[in-house]
């Protein structure tokens, strides 16, 4: 699947279907709690295209239907080695679902995103969100970048 | 850089439509005004008309002027009465009727009001232009009118006080150069409006432009980008404004000629300025965004320069995360 942020900051994302279902997968194991992880690839075509390889889940988080906390502990040698592949893969941003609920950014996943470009260690300008929402019998995808203080959504290319 | 994709974003960010509620207001006022002077003058006047740059189809967002042109009867005011008295009623009847929500000012064949900034700040200004048929119930033939000139200091020579012309015709020849040649004069018109939006106070009018530009392109092998051809009016400009004999005859008056309007000062600083910003862009064409720069309330973001950006090293997420719907 290809998206496009369909404002105009002109940014694209890629993801494989094989993963996007897997994280569906996962997110449907753990309903009605929320649930997430940590999303891994890289840049391409010049820094403004991104393609989303890989997923690590958390060792360690806390759920509940409303709430999901993870930490990183334990995932350390997982990073390392999608780093010293070639090209090198890393830690782009997070993915979590909605169990519910659409997949539209709440005021505590906004703050996340601020911790992500305010901490030093995670070095990402533009982190990206994947929020999988499970309202009623549905599957709403809902992937944003944070770019200029802003958070804009892709849209389907 | 592509100077030409440089002039046609220019003209976007420029576009009148962009600032649809101001124009909203404009036409809306000028309607009002004109309700009001064919209510006052009854049946001594025409339909009000506007003869602006909007009429003209060259206008461009960051310079709105409506010009309401107001035909008048030959015995409006008496049959012997005369231009300035004509000038001098519709002064007092707009000023009575404005005087609390505008400045109202004597111009030279106008009087302009100015509305005082609305509850967003909007600032709405049309020019009312008194004119008279030169013979009872001759406009609707001919559509001809006499235009009282006004001067501060008094008028002072013969036959000073008045313009004959025929505006609608001044109108229909720009707008139907102006649609029919849209990737030529249209454009150059609104760019040379832009550049002329740059300087505070020019003394070079609207229709002094509009008229050199079609001359310039009349008179030239215009071909290529949109650059190349503002470049060859930008020159003929430059070699030809200050020439001895050099005219630009009014379409609504043949004996009338724009060229007098400006000094010999206005003309050599108008060439001399086309040569310096000619001058400029071939040195570097980055400058050319300073003589025709975008407007920045509608700056078109260069999305080809966004890009994702990591901060150097290994991207590590930060210990604890929350996530949630905050119940």
């Amino acid at each position: 699947m290809i998206l496009r942020t369909a404002e105009k900051i002109g940014l694209s994302l890629e993801v494989d279907d094989k993963l996007l279902n897997e994280l569906v997968i996962i997110g449907k194991e753990h309903y009605p709690n929320e649930f997430g992880g940590f999303l891994v690839g890289n840049y391409r075509d010049d820094n403004r295209h991104l393609h989303i390889t890989n997923m690590i889940l958390p060792k360690s988080f806390m759920a509940s239907k409303y709430s999901f906390e993870r930490s990183t502990k334990g995932i350390k040698n997982e990073l390392d080695k999608y780093y010293n592949e070639t090209p090198k893969k890393f830690y782009v941003g997070e993915w979590h679902t909605h169990p519910d609920n659409r997949a539209i950014p709440s005021l505590t996943d906004i703050s996340a995103i601020n911790t992500i470009i305010q901490n030093h260690s995670a070095c990402l300008v533009n982190p990206v969100l994947l929020i999988i929402g499970f309202p009623r019998t549905q599957v709403d995808l809902g992937f944003y970048v944070w770019f200029e203080n802003k958070l804009y959504k892709y849209e389907q290319s | 850089m592509d100077k030409s994709l440089h002039l046609e974003t220019v003209i976007r960010t420029h576009q009148i439509t962009k600032e649809k509620q101001l124009l909203e207001k404009h036409i809306q006022k000028k309607n009002e005004v004109k309700e009001a002077l064919q209510e006052n003058f009854g049946c001594n006047i025409y339909s009000p008309f506007n003869s602006g740059s909007y009429a003209k189809n060259t206008a461009i967002n960051t310079k709105f002027d409506f010009d309401l042109v107001s035909p008048f009867k030959r015995n409006a005011f008496g049959s012997n009465g005369t231009l300035k008295e004509m000038y001098e009623a519709v002064y007092d009847f707009l000023f009575d009727k404005y005087k609390i929500e505008a400045e109202v000012k004597k111009q030279k064949v106008s009087i302009g009001l100015e509305f005082y900034p609305d509850s967003v700040g909007d600032r709405i200004k049309i020019d009312v232009v008194p004119g008279r048929e030169f013979n009872q119930d001759q406009y609707k033939d001919d559509e001809n009118l006499n235009l009282y000139v006004y001067y501060k200091y008094g008028n002072f020579a013969a036959d000073s006080e008045r313009i004959k012309t025929n505006v609608q015709m001044q109108i229909n020849n720009i707008k139907d150069r102006a649609d029919k040649e849209k990737d030529s004069i249209r454009k150059i018109i609104r760019l040379l409006k832009v550049w002329k939006n740059t300087k505070y106070n020019y003394p070079t009018k609207s229709f002094f432009i509009e008229l050199i530009t079609i001359k310039a392109i009349d008179n030239s092998d215009i071909t290529g980008k949109l650059w190349d051809k503002l470049k060859t009016v930008l020159e003929y400009i430059r070699d030809h404004v200050n020439n001895e004999g050099f005219t630009l005859k009014d379409p609504g008056n043949s004996s009338n000629d724009l060229a007098d309007t400006l000094t010999d000062n206005d003309k050599q600083q108008l060439a001399n300025d086309m040569k310096n910003m000619l001058e400029r862009i071939e040195e570097n064409d980055e400058n050319i965004k300073t003589y025709f720069p975008e407007n920045p309330k509608f700056k078109e973001e260069d999305k080809n320069k966004n890009k994702y950006g990591t901060n150097g090293g290994m991207p590590i997420p930060p210990p604890k995360l929350n996530f949630g719907l905050e119940k």
